[in-house]
C-alpha cells in the first residue's frame, strides 16, 4: 500500500492546484466544449500593405519590388494553453497555403478544446515526416498545392514560398524578374522552419467563443532579416541555393507578428 | 526468398468477414516477397500493400497517354519493358511535342528497394516521384490536376479505383498509390547471376563469368555494391561535363558546390539491355563504358577519391574487360522482361 501514497498525494496536489487556477479570477467565464480558432494572415511590406503588381516603397538596399505573386505553406499548428500545456491540431489537417493572388489569408482551426491560450505555434512549408508518408500522408494537399502554384515540377516536392515578381534598383534601372521559390532541397537540405508567437492578449476559446488571431506580415523580411540580407542586384532567381535559400527559409520565420486579437464578439 | 506481409492477409481476412454491399469481386493482397540476397525494402509497403485490383490499375495508369498532355505519351512510352524499361535507342527521352530531356531513361526494377529517385534524388519517396514526368513540360507536359479530371470522366477508370481502394476515389492519393503498387512489384531477381548468388541447383558460372565477378568486385563494387548493385549515393565517377548540356547532377537538387557532377550509382541489374549508358547516355556498348574506367577518367574537384588512388580511373586489361561484359550479362533477367504481368499488351 505504501507505495501508492505518494503519487496518490501528487495526484490530489495537482487537482487542489488546478481548483484553485480556477477559482483565482472571480470574474472568469467558464470555458466549456471547443472553439474554432482563426488566424488571418494580413500581407504587407515594410509596414505598408502588400497590393499585387504595384511597387513598394524602396528597401533599405534600394531595391523597390513590385511583387506579382506571394504564397507560402504555413502548417503543424499548435496552440500553448495559459497553464503550459501544449495543444496540437490534427497534423494530417494542419497544412495551409496562403495566396495573395487568391486572396486565400485565413486559416481555420475547427474544434480547439475550451480554454485560454497564449501562445501559437506554427510551421512554415512542409516537414519531412508528411514528406516521407508519401501518397497517403499528403492526400488533397498536393492537388491543393498544385493549384496554387507551390509545387516543383524538376523534383517532387513542396515550394515553401513562391515569390515573384520585378524590381528596380540604383544599378537595375529597366524593371527586372525575381523569383524566390524556398522548399527543401530533396533529402539534402531541410528548409522547414518553426514559428512560436506569444500573443499580446491571452485568446478564450469555449462552445459560445470562437476566437481569431490577426496576423502582420511583412515580406520585406525575406531579404532583409536580422540575420541576413539579400540583393535582388546580385542574384534574382533564387531557387535551390545552398547559402541563400536556407537564409530566407530562416528570414521568412521573422516575417510574422500579432497585430491583435479577438475574443468571441469582444475586440481586445 | 522470404514470405513477408503474411499479417496482411490476416487484416484482410478479417476485415472481410463483414460483407460490403455492393461487394463485386475480393480484391486481394499480393505477395510481395523479398529475394533472400536482397536488403530489406525500403518502400513503406504497409502503408500501400499492392492489392490485385491496385496493381492493376497502376498498370493501365503506367501504361495510358491520358496522362500527358497530348495524350499519347504514356510512362511505358520512355520505360519499354523489352529493354529493361528504358527508352531503347534513345539517348535522351523525347516527350510531349517531340521536346528532348537532356537525361537518359533508367531503368526502374527494383524501386522498392531504392531511397532516391533520378539521376540526381531528385525525389525520395517513389509515391511522389510521378508528379515529375507528368508535369515536367519536356516529358508529359501536364497536371495533376487536369490528369484526375480526364481520369474522373472515364467510366472504366472510376470502376477499376471504386474496386481498388476503400474510398473508391480518383484522387491524387489513390492514383498515386496504385502507381506505385505497380512499379513496387516490378522486382528484377530471376537472373543467372541471382541464382547463383542464391546458390541455386543446377545454376553455374563458367570460368570466364567468374573472372569478371572477381574483377568487379574487387573494382566496381565500393559504389556499385550489394545484390543491387548500388551504394545508392551520388558520386563523380570522372566524366568529362558535356559543356552543351552543363548537367551538374546532384548539385541540382542541393544547390551545393561540392555535389557537382555527382550522379546516382546506378544499379547494373538488366545492364546489356539498357545501352546507351550514363545519365547522359553518351556510350553505346558496354565495352566502350569499361574502355572510359580504364583510360578515360578526368580529374575535377568533386571525382570520387575511389576512382583518384595513384592514378585515374580503374586500370583494366582486355582480358579483364572481356571478363567483366561476360559477368555484366549474367546481371540480365528474361524472366523479368518477359513477365506477363507488366507488359503492356
Ligand atoms: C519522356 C520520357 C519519360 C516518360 C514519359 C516517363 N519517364 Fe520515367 N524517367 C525518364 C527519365 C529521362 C528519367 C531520369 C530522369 C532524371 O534523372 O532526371 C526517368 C526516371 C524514372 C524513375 C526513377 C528511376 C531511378 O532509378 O531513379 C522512375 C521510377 C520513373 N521514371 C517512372 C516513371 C513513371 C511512373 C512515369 C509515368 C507517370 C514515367 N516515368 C514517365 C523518362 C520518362
Ligand atoms: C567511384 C564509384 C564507382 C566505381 C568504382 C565504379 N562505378 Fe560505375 N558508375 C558510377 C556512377 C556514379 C555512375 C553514373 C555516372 C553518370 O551517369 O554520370 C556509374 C555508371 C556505370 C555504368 C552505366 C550504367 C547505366 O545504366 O547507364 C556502368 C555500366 C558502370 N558504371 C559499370 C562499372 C564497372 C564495370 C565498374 C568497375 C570497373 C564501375 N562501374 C566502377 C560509380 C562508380
Amino acid at each position: 500500500m505504501k507505495k501508492y501514497i505518494v503519487p496518490v498525494l501528487v495526484l490530489l496536489s495537482l487537482v487542489s492546484v488546478s481548483c484553485s487556477s480556477d477559482d483565482d479570477g472571480m470574474s472568469e467565464e467558464k470555458l466549456e466544449g471547443t472553439g474554432e480558432v482563426s488566424l488571418t494572415f494580413d500581407n504587407g511590406f515594410g509596414g505598408n500593405d502588400l497590393v499585387l503588381n504595384t511597387a513598394n516603397t524602396a528597401n533599405a538596399n534600394g531595391e523597390v519590388l513590385t511583387i506579382s505573386r506571394f504564397n507560402y505553406i504555413v502548417s503543424n499548428f499548435r496552440l500553448v494553453t495559459k497553464d503550459g500545456e501544449e495543444f496540437t491540431f490534427a497534423k494530417d489537417n494542419s497544412y495551409f497555403i496562403i495566396n495573395q493572388e487568391a486572396g486565400e489569408e485565413t486559416v481555420e482551426l475547427p474544434e480547439i478544446p475550451a480554454g485560454e491560450y497564449t501562445t501559437v505555434k506554427f510551421g512554415i512549408g512542409v516537414d519531412q515526416e508528411k514528406f516521407q508518408q508519401g501518397a497517403e500522408g499528403q492526400g488533397d494537399f498536393l492537388a491543393q498545392a498544385e493549384a496554387n502554384n507551390m509545387m516543383w515540377s524538376w523534383q517532387a516536392g513542396y515550394k515553401f514560398l513562391n515569390f515573384e515578381g520585378t524590381f528596380t534598383s540604383e544599378t537595375v534601372t529597366e524593371a527586372e524578374n525575381f523569383k524566390v521559390h524556398m522548399g527543401s532541397h530533396g533529402s539534402s537540405l531541410d528548409n522547414y522552419k518553426e514559428v512560436s508567437i506569444e500573443l499580446p492578449t491571452n485568446i478564450k476559446v469555449s462552445n459560445e467563443m470562437d476566437s481569431n488571431i490577426h496576423l502582420k506580415i511583412d515580406a520585406s523580411k525575406i531579404l532583409i532579416s536580422s540575420t541576413s540580407n539579400i540583393k535582388f542586384s546580385e542574384q534574382a532567381v533564387i531557387m535551390v541555393d545552398e547559402v541563400k535559400s536556407p537564409q530566407i527559409a530562416v528570414n521568412v520565420t521573422e516575417m510574422f507578428t500579432v497585430d491583435h486579437v479577438h475574443n468571441g464578439s469582444g475586440h481586445n | 526468398m522470404r514470405l513477408f506481409y503474411l499479417v496482411y492477409i490476416a487484416i484482410v481476412l478479417v476485415s472481410c468477414s463483414a460483407p460490403k454491399e455492393d461487394y463485386v469481386e475480393n480484391n486481394e493482397l499480393l505477395e510481395f516477397s523479398v529475394p533472400s540476397n536482397f536488403p530489406e525494402p525500403v518502400y513503406p509497403i504497409d502503408a500501400n500493400p499492392p492489392t490485385k485490383f491496385g496493381f492493376e490499375l497502376g498498370k493501365k495508369l503506367f501504361y495510358d497517354g491520358k496522362l500527358s498532355s497530348n495524350g499519347f505519351i504514356s510512362c511505358g512510352f520512355c520505360h519499354e519493358q523489352r529493354t529493361a524499361f528504358t527508352h531503347h535507342g534513345h539517348q535522351f527521352s523525347h516527350g510531349v511535342d517531340d521536346k528532348e530531356g537532356t537525361r537518359n531513361t533508367p531503368p526502374i526494377q527494383n524501386a522498392a528497394f531504392m531511397p532516391e529517385f533520378t539521376w540526381d534524388g531528385a525525389t525520395s519517396h517513389l509515391d511522389l516521384f510521378p508528379i515529375i514526368p507528368i508535369t515536367n513540360e519536356v516529358e508529359m507536359g501536364e497536371t495533376m490536376g487536369n490528369v484526375l479530371l480526364k481520369l474522373n470522366a472515364d467510366e472504366e477508370y472510376n470502376g477499376m479505383f471504386a474496386a481498388a481502394f476503400d474510398d473508391g476515389e480518383i484522387n491524387a492519393e489513390n492514383f498515386l498509390k496504385a502507381l506505385s503498387q505497380f512499379m513496387v512489384m516490378m522486382v528484377s531477381a530471376e537472373s543467372k547471376y541471382d541464382k547463383y548468388s542464391r546458390e541455386e541447383e543446377g545454376v553455374e558460372f563458367t570460368a570466364l563469368e567468374k573472372k569478371g565477378l572477381a574483377i568487379f568486385a574487387q573494382k566496381c563494387a565500393s559504389c556499385h555494391s550489394s545484390d543491387l548493385f548500388t551504394d545508392h549515393s551520388f558520386r563523380n565517377n570522372g566524366l568529362p561535363p558535356n559543356p552543351k548540356l552543363n548537367d551538374i547532377g546532384r548539385a541540382e537538387v542541393s544547390g551545393a558546390e561540392q555535389d557537382k557532377y555527382k550522379f546516382k550509382v546506378p544499379s547494373l541489374r538488366n545492364v546489356a539491355l539498357t545501352a546507351p549508358y550514363m545519365h547522359d547516355g553518351r556510350f553505346g556498348t558496354l565495352m566502350n563504358v569499361l574502355n572510359f574506367y580504364d583510360s578515360g577518367v578526368v580529374n575535377s574537384e568533386t571525382l570520387d577519391p575511389i576512382l583518384n588512388n595513384d592514378e585515374l580511373g580503374v586500370k583494366l586489361e582486355n582480358d579483364e574487360k572481356e571478363a567483366l561484359i561476360a559477368f555484366l550479362n549474367t546481371l540480365t533477367d528474361e524472366n523479368y522482361i518477359n513477365d506477363a504481368r507488366f507488359a503492356e499488351y
